[in-house]
């Protein structure tokens, strides 16, 4: 009976002891064992520890990477436009005792980080343009703000891993400056197309009827060649023909255009005296 | 206990036996020993930890570990694709989505000093179970930040036209790999699988600018397509005229000629005959056009040796008309 009862008393008293006494120290944790406010040790390997029960504290702090997210902040450009830069910062705890010693807690190290980089920032970028803190020299700025803020916060135990702008944007205010600017430059745009589309249609109606005009007046040049030549051959084949007696051609022709002059209804005189009555004469006069 | 006395007590010897004790301790040993069985379910990894420390990791199946505080475990779920969004929350998914708009998110300056509305989402797995827990806190967060910096970042060195049109697939090839690499600098065990652009547009205020530079690009096609409807329409016709007055002139070459040749061979036919017989033929031919034309003629025999001859016949003419 009494053995049953020392050992229920032995084993809650032995738990006491073992709670007070060890401690686990976890993957993702630092420890700092101070011994009536005087620091003793560091832990910041994993695993089982001892402890004074009573006499010694832990303070215990996270190892792992941690964040801190200030609130958006109105900065000045160098070329004096406004910005609203929200940005973040990622660091771990690297000397736990310094860390605890100067800050003692997270919440306590966040506002003091805010403030480092809010200063490294706000330096930074006031001797950016615009362009250069949205475009062109982003990483150039956050690796420079980084190395500035680096060297600031490791003497509270920090190490800031790096600062990175998350949104850079302009003011409500300024936006509408920026939609006209974007609308000009869209109506620039559209215009030009549209002039491009009437440039490529009147070339091609303009080339269009030149080849037209190119066109029929070759073949017209080519039309009266040939009908030229058709005319040439003709008087060629004439005059061979007609070369052979004249004479003859002539009154063969003339009887032709007698012919075909002399059409019914035309009214002709005649002398008795003429050719053809010769013989008319002759028998009056006898 | 002595004094009071409950009426109703059950008989039962409560005679305070050691055994008991031993066996209730036994019991509550086995039970804390138990604690240790676990089951990792497919697509999940376990890390150990001895006291605080990974010892070990777990694939899928039953496992033992040492009851807390030895060791303790947890679990995460790694070959599952997660999914993170920037610019716009799904509040409800399929089968009728629904999704909320996060303007802060969304809303950028792009390289041309432009503003854009993107949306993007990102798919990520996490391949290092141990880095994923041990080295960032607020894990999700991290890779949210991360993101949300990376796409304004690789939106702020475009042109608005690229993020709109041709450029998209670069952005978004040029946003997982900047992801990739800051986690990799936080160490987190996580690989992107994807970085996608969902939306990118314009704000509302310039939408129709935008629009308005489409429906132009259209109407330059249309004014050139209908330049060019005109040219096929008139070009083949016109070479068919052309084609058209060449073969005329042929025709009229060729009639030229063959009724040259025709007029020339009756000549010199009817020149062949006439030198036969000159003054007989001659004669026949003057006679034989008279006998053709005289019969259709008016004709006055006028002795013209005299004067007025010519006046006579019309004089003689006018009555013939006017009497009778």
């Amino acid at each position: 009976m009494r053995g049953v009862i020392t050992l229920v008393v032995l084993l809650v008293a032995m738990a006491v002891l073992a709670d007070s006494a060890m401690f686990i120290v976890d993957e993702r944790e630092q420890v700092v064992v101070t011994q009536l406010g005087e620091p003793v040790d560091t832990i910041r390997e994993p695993g089982l520890n001892y402890k004074i029960p009573f006499i010694q504290q832990l303070h215990i702090f996270d190892d792992r990477l941690l964040y801190s997210d200030a609130e958006p902040a109105q900065i000045y450009t160098q070329d004096k436009k406004n910005l609203i830069v929200d940005n973040y910062a990622r660091w771990r705890i690297v000397d736990p005792l310094q860390f605890l010693v100067s800050v003692q807690s997270v919440a306590q190290a966040q506002s003091r980080l805010d403030d480092i980089i809010y200063s490294a920032i706000r330096e930074e970028l006031g001797q950016r343009t615009l362009v250069e803190i949205v475009s062109t020299h982003r990483q150039a700025i956050m690796d420079t703000v980084t190395v500035r803020s680096r060297a600031s916060a490791i003497s509270l135990g920090i190490e800031i891993l790096d600062v990175r702008i998350k949104r850079a944007d302009l003011p409500r205010e300024n936006k509408a400056n920026v939609f006209d600017r974007m609308k000009a430059e869209r109506s620039r745009t559209a215009k030009e197309y549209r002039a491009e589309g009437e440039e490529a249609a009147t070339k091609i109606r303009a080339e269009t009827d030149l080849d037209v005009t190119r066109l029929t007046s070759e073949a017209f040049q080519n039309a009266q060649l040939t009908r030229g030549e058709g005319d040439a051959e003709a008087l060629r084949i004439y005059a061979e023909a007609f070369q052979q007696d004249p004479k003859f051609y002539e009154f063969v022709r003339t009887l032709e255009a007698y012919e075909k002059t002399l059409t019914t209804g035309t009214t002709i005189v005649l002398p008795p005296s003429s050719d053809f009555f010769k013989y008319l004469g002759k028998y009056r006069s006898r | 206990m002595q004094e009071y006395q409950f009426p109703n007590r059950p008989n039962f010897d409560l005679k305070f036996n050691p055994k008991m004790v031993y066996a209730a301790l036994a019991a509550l040993f086995l039970l804390w020993g138990a604690s240790g069985i676990y089951v990792v379910q497919p697509a999940e990894m376990a890390v150990v930890f001895r006291f605080g420390k990974a010892v070990a990791q777990a694939s899928p199946g039953l496992h033992y570990h040492f009851p807390t505080p030895i060791e303790d475990v947890e679990i995460e779920s790694v070959s599952e694709v997660k999914r993170l969004e920037i610019g716009f929350r799904t509040i409800s998914a399929s089968p009728t989505p629904r999704y909320q708009k996060v303007a802060a998110e969304a809303v950028m300056l792009t390289g041309d000093e432009n503003i854009a509305d993107v949306e993007l989402i990102v798919q990520y797995r996490i391949h290092d179970v141990e880095n994923y827990f041990f080295k960032v806190r607020e894990q999700s967060k991290a890779i949210h930040d991360v993101a949300e910096a990376a796409l304004r970042q690789v939106i702020g060195q475009h042109t608005i036209d690229e993020a709109l049109t041709e450029g998209k697939l670069q952005i978004q090839e040029e946003i997982q790999i900047q992801i990739q690499g800051v986690l990799d600098l936080y160490e987190m065990g996580v690989r992107i699988e994807q970085a996608k652009l969902q939306t990118v547009s314009v704000p509302q205020e310039v939408d129709f600018a935008f629009k308005d530079v489409a429906s132009a690009r259209e109407d330059r096609e249309r004014l050139r397509n209908e330049a060019e409807a005109y040219q096929n329409d008139i070009i083949p016709r016109t070479r068919g005229e052309a084609e058209k007055m060449l073969r005329e002139a042929e025709a009229y070459k060729v009639e030229r000629v063959k009724r040259s040749q025709g007029d020339a061979d009756r000549f010199l036919e009817v020149l062949k005959e006439y030198r036969k017989a000159k003054d007989v033929t001659e004669t026949r031919l003057f006679l034989e056009t008279m006998e053709k034309v005289l019969p259709g003629m008016q004709k006055f025999i006028v002795d013209t040796d005299g004067k007025g001859g010519l006046l006579n016949v019309l004089q003689m003419q006018k009555p013939s008309v006017g009497g009778n």
